[in-house]
């Protein structure tokens, strides 16, 4: 290790932090690791460790503002430069808390140190998220992220710069390719990746031209240890285009091969309570809505009832016509000839409920079905279903089911940046409920399911109540123990749901905005950290977690995977009219 | 027509004009001639050398002594800290740099006394000296002379390769370039009508070289700086050289000097003394104010050594 300078001894030292006074011919710059070694009376030898928070430079012997002309200028002043930098402590070693001993000799961490100083020699299962300044690893422990010691991850920053949806792909790459280190979970690791906005994560497959002529990103993967490679395990859902009619292709625009269409049958509708990711909105929980719509889902429940020959399709039926006589049980199913109304879709099974809920020939709502709620309420309902039908319809059909499957490879895309808001709502309330409920069955940690969501305000508001936000709250409290993880991230951490906040164990930040920075939701950040992280350039981001008591800055690499159509190199997935003339 | 003008000095340093007769040099000992006869403001010339040393030194009385003598009553001393350097302007970069630091501490009795004062735990620590000189004042002059001495030593050291600016009148007149540099003005050297040329230097001017009789030395007066709101005397500095010089050399200082000191001049509102207070000389004497220490830790090593010696 190099000596690179003195604890400054003029003013006090800290177990909290110390400064230094570098030496002059060595340089120390934010995010250095750093160790002092003091000696202790009674307690022996005790190594500090710290990191470069701050880097200063004055001239001493100045005293007025004008005496730097007079000393940098004239020369004519006699004044030294001194450079120096704060440093927290990240670490004492032995655990004796005392300060370091102004004037001791600070050398830079490396090797064994430089662990030490960031706790790795104590992770049980230290997995690379980054580099730092130095070019280095720098690792999260894996306890803190799987459910052992902690779960869930969160990622904050602006849109566009903070780069958060490539660090957390930069992060499942990590996860997914380092097996020996992710242990036992490894083996049945599910991510689930829904793609909100572009179409960004549909060429997560495919290898990225750019990064072929790069050779600091071929460096930095090669310094964290996993090969640049596309992810190898990965499949892509799209719900199906609108105006294709009964074709049934993705309503994807750049990438059209490589891509399933996924749809629920009715009869998974109803099976799996989908109905209630219909009303998503916060202001869906005021008044009776829930009321009437938990007894539309039991009703529909016991009145559904398969058609012969239409896989899928379902009919409602009194169930007292059934062999228990109080519900109809899957697999049974009527002739269709003596059906009236055939359930094949959404609007269809909005047509059949209106039957029960508001009967056209002006006879009265069936009570069994509106749970005697006022009749503004069923009107309400109505209101919104048909809402709902108009603009999630086409993600229910009959048929064969088409429902995405998260065992079919490592990482599920699912891509909805197409869908309007309240079907992306419901798609992925639909699927959050999937794998929760899945999970919730057996009870079982293993295998790991990962599920990253962006924007996550939009999913989990800090305001109002719905079914979504309350899967997401139960998963961040519960899903740690049931082995489902949430990576979310959120442009303003603000106004998202603070439960879900405040139970992932590790967060990350990207550039954020000024006035979001101060925010109470920022508190993990060292103020230096705070100040900074209003100019995170993309592809730098701060990382905090339980093990080590300070932030971090790390950087990511540019990704081995395409990011959007033009980066795909050769053709795969790309347009199968290139070419043609 | 007088005027009546208020001087630019901070008080508590005195003013740079403070005329006392009695000093006068004796009729006709002034020799304004040795350079011209025609006696006009000269131009300043800068012959670029490359560095230029400035010699200074502080002091300070830490405690006052008093040996208890049963048989002759009450002796006085003092304990005193002085730190003599050098600021040396290396003008090819340009930068300033602090150098050849040397602190003295000296315990210093009056009468004649032989005691000697015990080891106190500093570095460096106290010599003890003594003078026979009854004069209550006198073991602080010791201490002056002392560090005037040192400074001497200091400025005769730097002047074998470098050219020197020590603040004060000079002490060691060997052939040397050093130039004694005399911010207030006690006496008056010149006729009136020879004054009136010294009022009438601009920025960068100097006089002619003179002598004083029985004083083996060149003078002469530069002006630093036009002072605002100031008499004609304001920014006049004078300056002298050993005669010990060939005439030609002095005059290459004397050239120098009113070229070079107007620009390490220091401004109003940044020094007291203002501008005869030149910036290094100031910065140097910051830099050996500091490294005599800090004076209450001094006086309490002081309190312990006289009171272990008592112990013991």
């Amino acid at each position: 290790m190099t000596r690179v300078g003195r604890v400054l001894g003029s003013e006090h030292t800290t177990t909290a932090g110390f400064r230094v006074v570098v030496d002059d011919d060595e340089y120390l710059q934010l995010d250095d690791l750093v160790v002092v070694a003091t000696e202790v009376p009674k307690a022996g030898q005790v190594n500090t460790y710290g990191v470069v928070t701050e880097a200063e430079a004055v001239f001493e012997g100045a005293t007025f503002e004008s005496d730097t002309h007079r000393i940098a200028e004239l020369g004519i002043m006699p004044g030294a430069k001194v450079r120096t930098v704060r440093v927290a402590v990240t670490r004492v070693d032995p655990e004796v808390w005392v300060s370091p001993d102004p004037g001791e000799e600070v050398e830079r961490a490396t090797g064994e140190a430089r662990r030490k100083a960031l706790y790795a020699d104590e992770m049980a299962r230290p997995l690379p998220v980054g580099l730092g300044r130095d070019g280095a690893p720098v690792h999260i422990d894996l306890d803190f992220f799987d459910g052992r010691k902690g779960g869930h991850m969160s990622i904050s920053g602006i849109s566009g710069v903070a780069t958060k949806t490539s660090f957390a792909l930069f992060f499942l790459r990590m996860l997914t390719a380092m097996p020996a280190v992710v242990g036992e979970g490894a083996a049945n690791l599910r991510v689930l990746v829904f793609n909100v906005k572009g179409e960004d994560l549909l060429w997560l497959d495919a290898p990225n031209r750019v990064f072929e002529g790069d050779d600091d990103a071929r460096e930095a993967w090669a310094a964290l240890g996993v090969a640049p490679t596309p992810f190898d395990s990965v499949r892509f859902w799209a719900p199906p285009r609108r105006s294709a009619g009964d074709a049934i292709v993705p309503d994807t625009g750049g990438r059209l091969t490589g891509i399933d269409v996924f749809t629920w049958t009715p009869r998974e509708f109803i099976d799996e309570d989908l109905l209630a990711y219909c009303f998503t909105d916060a202001n869906d929980a005021r008044n009776q809505l829930p009321f009437i719509r938990e007894r539309v889902q039991l009703q529909l429940k016991r009145w559904a009832v398969g058609v012969d020959g239409m896989p899928g399709a379902v009919t409602l039926r009194d169930p007292s016509q059934s062999a228990d006589g109080r519900a109809w049980r899957r697999g049974e199913s009527v002739g269709a000839g003596q059906v009236e109304i055939v359930i094949r879709d959404l609007p269809s099974l909005v047509d059949a409920l209106e039957r029960h809920l508001e009967p056209g020939d002006g006879g009265e709502p069936d009570p069994a079905w509106t749970g005697r709620v006022m009749p503004g309420t069923v009107a309400a309902f109505l209101r919104r279903l048909h809402a709902a039908s108009a603009r999630l319809g086409h993600l229910v059909r009959d048929g064969e089911s088409r429902r995405i499957d998260r065992t079919a490879a490592t990482v599920t895309v699912v891509a909805i940046q197409s869908l309007h808001e309240q079907a992306q709502r419901f798609v992925v309330g639909a699927m959050l409920n999937e794998t929760f409920r899945e999970k919730e069955d057996t009870g079982q940690r293993l295998p790991l399911s990962v599920v990253v969501l962006d924007e996550l305000n939009r999913y989990a508001p800090r305001e109002g109540t719905g079914p979504l936000k309350d899967m997401l709250v139960d998963i961040a409290q519960r899903g740690r123990s049931l082995g489902v993880l949430l990576v979310g991230a959120q442009q303003t951490a603000s106004r998202v749901a603070p439960e879900v906040l405040e139970n992932a164990a590790i967060r990350v930040s990207g550039r954020l905005d000024a006035a979001e920075a101060e925010r109470a939701e920022f508190g993990w950040m060292l103020p230096s950290t705070r100040a900074r992280a209003r100019l995170l350039k993309p592809g730098t981001m701060v990382v905090a977690q339980p093990a080590i008591p300070i932030p971090l800055v790390i950087t990511f690499p540019f990704p081995p995977w395409a990011t959007r159509k033009e980066e795909v190199a050769g053709d795969a997935g790309g347009d199968p009219f290139d070419g043609l003339t | 027509m007088a005027r009546i003008y208020v001087e630019g000095w901070s008080p508590d340093y005195g003013a740079p004009l403070a005329p006392d007769e009695t000093l006068a040099p004796a009729e006709g000992s002034v020799d304004d001639t040795v350079e011209t006869t025609t006696w006009r403001p000269l131009d300043g010339h800068d012959d670029g050398v490359d560095s230029v040393v400035f010699v200074d030194g502080v002091r300070r009385i830490d405690a006052h002594l008093t040996l208890d003598d049963p048989q002759v009553g009450p002796v006085s001393g003092l304990c005193g800290t002085f730190a003599v350097g050098a600021a040396v302007w290396d003008r090819t970069v340009p930068r300033t740099e602090v150098a050849a630091e040397r602190v003295e501490r000296w315990a210093i009795l009056s009468g004649g006394r032989d005691e000697i004062f015990p080891p106190v735990d500093l570095e460096p620590g106290y010599a003890t000296m003594t003078t026979t000189d009854p004069d209550p004042s006198a073991p602080l002059r010791a201490l002056h002379s002392a560090m005037r001495s040192a400074e001497g030593n200091l400025a005769t050291a730097m002047a074998s390769d470098t050219f020197v600016i020590a603040d004060g009148p000079l002490n060691e007149l060997g052939p040397r370039p050093a130039v004694g540099y005399i911010k207030s003005h006690r006496v008056r050297y010149l006729s009136p009508e020879r004054n009136a040329v010294v009022a009438a230097l601009a920025r960068g001017q100097r006089t002619p070289l003179f002598t004083i009789g029985g004083y083996a030395r060149y003078s002469w007066y530069v002006r630093l700086a036009v002072v605002a709101q100031g008499h004609s005397w304001s920014g006049i500095v004078r300056c002298e050289a050993p005669n010990s010089l060939p005439t030609d050399q002095v005059v290459t200082l004397a050239d120098r000097t009113a070229a070079m000191l107007p620009v390490v001049a220091s401004e109003p509102h940044v020094d007291p003394r203002a501008p005869q207070n030149l910036v290094p000389i100031a910065g140097l004497e910051r830099a050996l104010r500091h490294r005599m220490g800090d004076p209450g830790l001094v006086v309490r090593r002081l309190r312990e050594a006289v009171a272990e010696r008592k112990a013991s």
